[in-house]
């Protein structure tokens, strides 16, 4: 074969397959056009291809014309606007309710070179369905067109709206003052607000709750801790306000425990709610009201003691009805003088001046010169204060009659004997009278004298010596060092 | 095996069409199997410049040439076909 036929032939079979390739969809592409002149030109592109892809989409898509009529849809787009299928031919009207049609048709008209998106509602009432819309304009061959595509973001709402549920919830939870522990079905605590570090110590999110906060619980029969609770609330039950302790608590160890079902949307049980409030204020008032309860109930029989025993050594030394009236009514309005004086102070410590002060009051004006009272602001227990009182009452009925305050001229100093320098040294103090005459011991010594003398020696240190000076009366008395509250020894 | 046997194949393209990707990477794959360091590749894309189709002739896309050994030859379409490939492509005597 000659050497140009041999061309001649080669040529024709790179024709011939050629042809072959592209009948058979082997290539996608020719050059064509004129020598100088050549162009690319894209063959066999598969529309099918593409109508599958499109059809396999999630989202929407329909291409309408100018009046809104379908030329294409896919099976999604029938499907989010709920009909059976979209045939070409159908108007937006067919498709869509008319308010979101006549939206539709005024983004198709308004549209044609933006893209905007919009937010329907869809569905049956109640069951709203969120689709993003969105409009394009498209060219259809010499026609235009316009493009729609429809998303269902329905679940997207869905979960901001959970979210800004779930934050609206989580304010709440923080602003709340009792501790407030959200877990989930294992009893992992998920959620905690700040007021749970009184439970807490740490960061308990994560944490099993169980094991960071063990409880046991005060009254309730079938618990037997905090597993237990979560257990009940899990199962679906509340339990609202049981006693509890929690030993491993930061500072307070006694609440008040609540335990409530975690429900979700579909009103299943997610895990629990703990709330637990601090009770230890209310344990410590109670306890302070049970102290006062037993404290009052000693004062009472204290002082029913010491009246009983007034009466009865009064009546032995008071030689008529009358004296022993006027007598014991004094020692009892003495003894109220100084229990006013407490009650007035919450019986807190009183100080010795105010004692002085009340037990004198009936007797003499102790702003006038009479009365000398030097210091003595030194604070004595209740105890004290009431022993001191009925000393005074009696050395101040005896200065009445028969001592300084007798008669005019005579004047009466209390003041603090000596310093004390040590926690055990009692509070001294003296009474001394001026009584302006000469003054003897008298031939008999009544139950006042008693009162003064023993009253103050309850305690170790305690007492009171009488003299009988030629100038007046003195008297040293000594309130035990137990009974004195005195920041400066 | 000499300098000379080295196989100089010339794949002519059309941008990014499917059948222009296909064929790319069918020649890189069989190339790398079959003639490990005994081939030289070049890719000539004819939709930036279609008048490099002169050369060869080329009509359909995308083609392969078999520039050196002489004769020329010619495969078109993706390569697909490892084949058909390797017949076009042996050199006489191996």
């Amino acid at each position: 074969m000659s050497e140009p036929s041999a061309e001649l032939r080669r040529r024709l079979l790179e024709a011939e397959e050629t042809l072959r390739a592209i009948r058979e969809g082997e290539v996608d592409a020719l050059v064509v056009g004129a020598i100088d002149r050549e162009q690319v030109l894209s063959i066999g592109g598969d529309p099918e291809a593409f109508r599958s892809f499109i059809e396999g989409m999630e989202a929407g898509a329909a291409v309408v014309d100018d009046s809104g009529r379908i030329l294409y849809s896919n099976g999604a787009f029938a499907r989010l606007t709920l009909r059976a299928s979209a045939q070409p031919g159908d108007t937006l009207a067919d498709l869509f309710d008319p308010e979101t049609a006549r939206t539709l048709a005024d983004c198709v008209e308004s549209n044609r070179e933006g893209l905007q998106d919009l937010r329907i509602p869809s569905g049956p009432r109640g069951a709203q369905k969120f689709l993003q819309l969105s409009v394009r304009p498209l060219q259809l061959g010499l026609d235009r067109g316009t493009a729609i595509t429809l998303t269902d973001v329905t679940e997207r709402i869905q979960a901001e709206r959970e979210e800004q549920a779930e934050r609206s919830a989580r304010a709440i939870i923080a602003s709340a003052n009792e501790a407030v522990l959200v877990c989930d079905l294992r009893g992992i605590v998920t959620h905690a607000n700040a007021a749970a570090r009184a439970v807490y110590a740490g960061d308990p999110v994560g944490l099993s709750l169980a094991q960071i906060v063990p409880m046991t619980f005060v009254d309730a029969t079938g618990l037997t801790g905090t597993a237990d609770l979560l257990e009940f609330a899990a199962a679906g039950d509340a339990i609202q306000g049981i006693e509890a302790t929690a030993q491993n608590a930061p500072a307070a160890k006694d609440f008040l425990v609540s335990a409530a079902p975690l429900r979700g949307a579909g009103d299943e049980v997610n895990g629990s709610v703990v709330t637990m409030v601090d009770l230890s204020q209310r344990k410590a008032a109670e306890r302070r009201q049970a102290l006062l309860m037993r404290e009052l109930d000693h004062r009472v029989k204290n002082t029913l003691t010491l009246v009983l025993a007034i009466s009865r050594r009064t009546l032995l030394k008071e030689q008529s009805f009358d004296d022993f009236q006027t007598a014991f009514t004094a020692r009892i309005q003495a003894l109220a003088a100084t229990h006013n004086l407490l009650a007035e102070r919450s019986w807190e410590d009183l100080s010795v001046r105010d004692i002085i002060d009340a037990e004198l009051m009936p007797f003499v004006d102790i702003k006038r010169p009479r009365i000398e009272i030097d210091g003595l602001e030194t604070r004595v227990q209740p105890r004290a204060a009431i022993a001191l009182g009925l000393v005074v009452h009696e050395l101040a009925t005896n200065a009445v009659k028969y001592g300084a305050l007798a008669r005019e001229g005579g004047h009466i100093r209390i003041s603090s004997a000596r310093p004390r320098t040590q926690p055990d040294d009692p509070l001294r103090i003296e009474w001394r009278e001026h009584a302006d005459r000469l003054v003897t011991p008298p031939l008999r010594f009544g139950y006042g004298q008693t009162v003064i003398s023993r009253s103050l020696e309850y305690a170790s240190g305690g007492g009171a010596v009488l003299r009988f000076e030629p100038e007046g009366v003195v008297c040293d008395l000594a309130v035990p060092a137990v009974d004195v509250v005195d920041a400066t020894v | 095996m000499s300098e000379g046997e080295n196989r100089k194949l010339i794949l002519y393209v059309a941008g990014q069409t499917p059948k222009s990707l296909a064929a790319i990477s069918n020649l890189r794959r069989i190339c790398d199997e079959h003639m490990s360091g005994r081939y030289e590749i070049q890719v000539i894309d004819l939709r930036e410049n279609p008048k490099l189709a002169r050369e060869h002739s080329i009509v359909a896309i995308p083609t392969l040439v078999r520039e050196l050994p002489v004769p020329v030859r010619k495969i078109i379409g993706d390569l697909s076909d490892d084949e058909k490939v390797l017949v076009s492509l042996r050199i006489e005597g191996e």
